[in-house]
């Protein structure tokens, strides 16, 4: 990823491309074709991702926004009950938040 | 001479390795008893073994179904994260608080020098310290360790889960004693497991094969009747529903108009008609048929997985649930195979991974590399040695954890 996209600060329109684009890149193109990816749209009961791809997933987060944002430990900070219902809103509102609080 | 005993939950993964340390100790002229709830367990010991039947007395109505217990883990249909809560929940606490007593007054009774507990036999652990008696602990799951650094907090939700069972039966403390302070033996590979910093207790011992000859009849002829590429597919004992139908229907669509000869290990009743390039039985003499096949899909058991390593193959894995996603991970991480998302992937999908792993050579270069890490770990023999030593130093040991 470039400097540029990483310091600006992105509206939740652009948090959502970003993670689609994570996801894609994760599970592979051709099956986020068939999917209806939205904001509210869980892990692990919608996208049927597993914890490691869930883990690959916070870890692109990680190099793309770098210090700016501590996703994993965010992330491991999630109990067992909050990671199964975890869905792409609750981390676009945390992106939104840490970069709100910078 | 030492007396051991194994404690074992009625899961085949989980029983297999015992079974091969518990012969090679039977070799060198120990005493080895396995406490279990499965009856059937008989069939399987090695000769000289003794069979520790969990029973309870008629009258206690809670405690006569013994039965249900025994194939748990299969009546539900269950994938990824959500699978750790229905193992925890569902069948583990359950299961270990079933037969905690049990366990108690089988160690009261035989009074072993050492007991073998499994790791999610925690109840075995809880026996072994109230009754004073020192322990090992077998992990027959290693990436159920892995997780611990991959997700920390599912892996302490799990250690809470524990915890409060240790609690009920006595035990007051804030860390789970599931694996032995004394001696815990991974059974598999640093190279294959991965970084992860452990306390010195944890020995690296390999996977622990069992060598038992499986009596199954096998059309070898039919196997060598050509010469193309031979694969296994199989997806263990675990996953006995549903699951099993959709996943074979894709086996079918990826491999029918291949040039492979295709083992699976399914019930042949699972459709009318198997393609004629497929070989289909319940169970096959996995151990002797890996030396003379090209490639292996699983669902990334780590019994599988170890074996088809150890014959230097490379896979594909396709994880269904529990910690068969961290094994899958593990897998790709190595080089040894490919991953594909059990509820995803397409028939397409298996025949491209399939052919990508059989024609690109890095996969198997990497497996033979892991193969040779197995086989300097020591496997079952260096397993019954460290079971030898910590059984003749008792007194030092006695407060273990």
């Amino acid at each position: 990823m470039d400097a540029i996209a990483t310091n600006k600060q992105l509206n939740n329109d652009e948090i959502f491309d970003l993670m689609k684009q994570f996801i894609t890149e994760v599970i592979g193109e051709e099956f986020v074709e068939e999917m209806d990816i939205t904001p509210q749209s869980s892990f692990t009961k919608d996208l049927e991702m597993d914890s490691i791809e869930i883990v690959s997933f916070s870890e692109k987060i990680k190099t793309h926004f770098g210090e700016q944002i501590d996703f994993t430990g965010w992330l491991s900070a999630m109990d067992l009950d909050q990671l199964i219902n975890l869905n792409l809103e609750m981390i676009i509102n945390y992106i939104h938040e840490c970069q709100l609080s910078r | 001479m030492a007396k051991f005993v194994f404690i074992v939950p009625p899961l085949t993964g989980h029983i297999n390795p015992t079974l091969s340390m518990g012969a090679v100790l039977l070799q060198r002229g120990h005493q080895v008893g396995w406490i279990t709830l499965d009856p059937e367990l008989a069939l399987k010991l090695p000769e000289g073994g003794e069979l520790l039947l969990i029973q309870y007395n008629e009258s206690d109505q809670d405690k006569q179904d013994s039965e249900k217990y025994l194939d748990i883990i299969t009546k539900k249909i269950v994938y990824g994260i959500d699978s750790i809560k229905f193992l925890y929940e569902e069948v583990l606490i359950p299961l270990n608080r079933h037969s905690y007593e049990g366990i108690v007054s089988w160690l009261e009774k035989y009074k072993p020098d050492l007991v073998i507990t499994d790791h999610q036999m925690f109840a075995g652990a809880i026996a072994a310290v109230n009754h004073k008696i020192p322990y090992a602990t077998s992990v027959t799951a290693p990436a159920a360790i892995k997780i611990m650094d991959e997700l920390p907090k599912v892996h302490e939700w799990e250690v809470n889960q524990i915890v409060a069972l240790q609690k009920e039966l006595g035990i007051d403390k804030p860390a789970s004693i599931a694996c032995s302070g004394i001696l815990t033996m991974v059974l598999t590979s640093r190279e294959f497991f991965g970084e992860l910093e452990l306390p010195d207790t944890y020995h690296f011992v390999g996977p622990v094969i069992n060598r038992k000859p499986v009596n199954t009849h096998f059309d070898w002829d039919l196997l060598h009747k050509n010469n193309r590429p031979k694969i296994l597919v199989s997806i263990g004992t675990t996953f006995d529903h549903e699951h099993k139908k959709n996943f074979f229907a894709k086996v079918i669509e990826a491999f029918e108009d291949e040039d492979l000869t295709v083992v699976v290990v399914s019930d042949p009743e699972l459709f009318d008609l198997w393609p004629e390039n497929f070989i289909v039985q319940r169970m096959v003499p996995q151990l002797e048929l890996l030396p003379h096949l090209d490639a292996v899909v699983c669902h990334g058991g780590h019994n599988t997985v170890c074996e088809t390593l150890m014959n230097g193959l490379p896979m594909v894995v396709i994880p269904i649930a529990y910690d068969q996603s961290h094994v899958a991970g593990r897998v790709v991480r190595v080089g040894a195979g490919l991953r594909l998302n059990f509820n995803r992937f397409k028939g397409k999908h298996l025949q491209q991974a399939v052919q990508e792993i059989l024609h690109d050579t890095t996969f198997k270069t990497a497996a033979q590399e892991i193969k040779e890490s197995f086989i300097a770990a020591g496997g079952t023999e260096t397993a019954a040695t460290l079971l030898e030593q910590f059984s003749v130093n008792e007194p030092l040991f006695l407060f273990n954890n």
